[in-house]
């Protein structure tokens, strides 16, 4: 198997490495590599949301992303969301709400919603909103904290 | 974690001599990866090769003349943000949107859904009524290819050996929707699905039917009894009974017979209540 050199931008920092496998994914770069363990895995298929990171803005499934199509991109993961604006009002959103119950989808959500308000901006319906965050799964069940989350932080964007 | 080399040709000519320089179960082209890296994962023979298209320049979208032109490798999340897509082709906007969640579809394309031609594709129906054409380029040049010949079977198309797919066409805004029903409303395989668009150049309807096997097919039965924008309720009424009766309609793991022939006929209401509902199509 080849390992080629990649570089991107993470959290604001550069992360250049030179023997990235073809086959490595996004999602263990920035957990083994960059020691970001604030992403998460969970189904690893696409299925549950837990692995997502903003690419170039947008919400992206880091475990279905080769991580040599991500190159040259701004990455942001969970640990670097309070640097934006929009991710810092999330964040807070979360904690008022006590959104949270075993924590696992958390960064997912976080992450998700910080990248839609980003996308749609923050007249965005909350219905829109929770339609659009369909992708990321609560093991917990804890969706009716999660969707005053939601509200919460579209109040505190407007 | 299966392992294979990661190609990544600058251009389209590069890409198909890379393509070419390979025995074809060796080499798979990558797109935005969503299906791809599933079968890399789970799959029994995978290939030792992968060549990304993501230096190409088909990550486009344009609307000159009233005709949509998707480029292949543009993320479904940009098509479906596109401001005039939801008022001009409704079911496009809506199979888009079928298409997992909001993360996947950044990475996911329209390219990479028709190259792997998944059985139960949410985009196939739609494309099927607003009669898509796909443009292909290969060894031998380039060709374009109508959605209902495009897809053979389930994972078979006509592509040829180092042939891609290079954009999608929509030959006209069309009044449409897209009905389908799940158990859970992201993320999983619609048990039946139903399109339904009016091409106002015929005065005629288009109805395709998802979530059957082998793939997506066009009803022509169930198309038949409706004419003009605005069909009669006995015109969907008797469609409806048609699409129901439909062979392709059979029980498995997902759902039974029974169940998907109420579907369909429930689905196939919905679809051409909105599709009217839509004032779709021609400004």
């Amino acid at each position: 198997m080849t390992a080629e050199p990649a570089s991107f931008r993470v959290n604001g920092r550069s992360v250049a490495l030179d023997d990235v496998p073809g086959a490595e994914r996004l999602l263990d770069t920035l957990r083994w590599r960059a020691g970001l363990k604030g992403t998460k895995e969970g189904c690893r298929t696409g299925d549950c949301g837990a692995c997502t990171v903003l690419v170039d803005g947008r919400p992206t499934l880091s475990c279905l992303t080769l991580s040599h199509e991500a190159e040259g991109s701004a990455i942001v993961t969970v640990e670097g969301i309070e640097d934006d604006p929009v991710g810092r009002h999330v964040v807070a959103a979360f904690r008022d709400t006590a959104a949270v119950q075993c924590g696992y989808c958390t960064p997912g959500f976080v992450v998700a919603l910080t990248g839609l308000f980003k996308e749609r901006g923050a007249a965005t319906p909350v219905p829109t909103l929770l339609d659009d965050l369909g992708g990321n799964l609560c093991r917990c069940t804890g969706y009716a904290a999660i969707a005053r989350a939601v509200a919460a932080a579209r109040e505190r964007l407007r | 974690m299966a392992e294979f080399s990661l190609v990544a040709p600058r251009t389209v000519d590069a890409a198909i001599a890379e393509l070419r320089s390979h025995p074809a179960h060796e080499a798979a082209v990558l797109a935005g990866g969503t299906d791809l890296l599933f079968d890399l994962d789970h799959g029994r023979d995978p290939p030792r090769t992968v060549v990304s298209l993501r230096h190409l320049p088909w990550r486009t979208l344009d609307w000159t003349g009233g005709i949509l032109t998707v480029g292949s490798t543009l993320p479904l999340r940009s098509l479906e943000l596109d401001p005039d897509l939801a008022a001009r082709l409704p079911a496009l906007a809506q199979a888009v949107r079928a298409v997992g969640g909001i993360a996947l579809r950044a990475r996911a394309t329209l390219g990479g859904n028709l190259g792997r031609s998944a059985p139960a594709s949410d985009l196939l129906p739609a494309l099927l009524v607003l009669d898509a054409e796909v443009d292909l380029v290969g060894p031998q040049g380039d060709r374009s290819v109508p959605i209902d010949r495009f897809v053979k079977a389930s994972r078979e198309t006509v592509l040829g050996r180092a042939e891609l797919i290079r954009a999608v066409r929509f030959p006209e805004p069309r009044a449409s929707a897209y009905a389908w029903q799940r158990v859970r409303p992201v993320n999983d395989i619609s048990q039946v699905s139903v399109a339904a668009a009016y091409s106002p150049g015929d005065h005629g309807w288009r109805v395709a039917l998802g979530g059957v096997p082998p793939r997506a097919i066009r009803v022509a039965d169930a198309e038949e009894p409706l004419r003009g924008a605005r069909p009669a309720a006995d015109q969907v009424a008797r469609g409806a009974d048609r699409i129901a009766r439909h062979p392709a309609l059979v029980g498995d793991r997902r759902a039974s017979d029974e169940y998907r022939r109420r579907l369909a006929s429930a689905l196939y209401h919905r679809a051409v209540a909105a599709a009217v509902a839509s004032g779709g199509g021609p400004p």
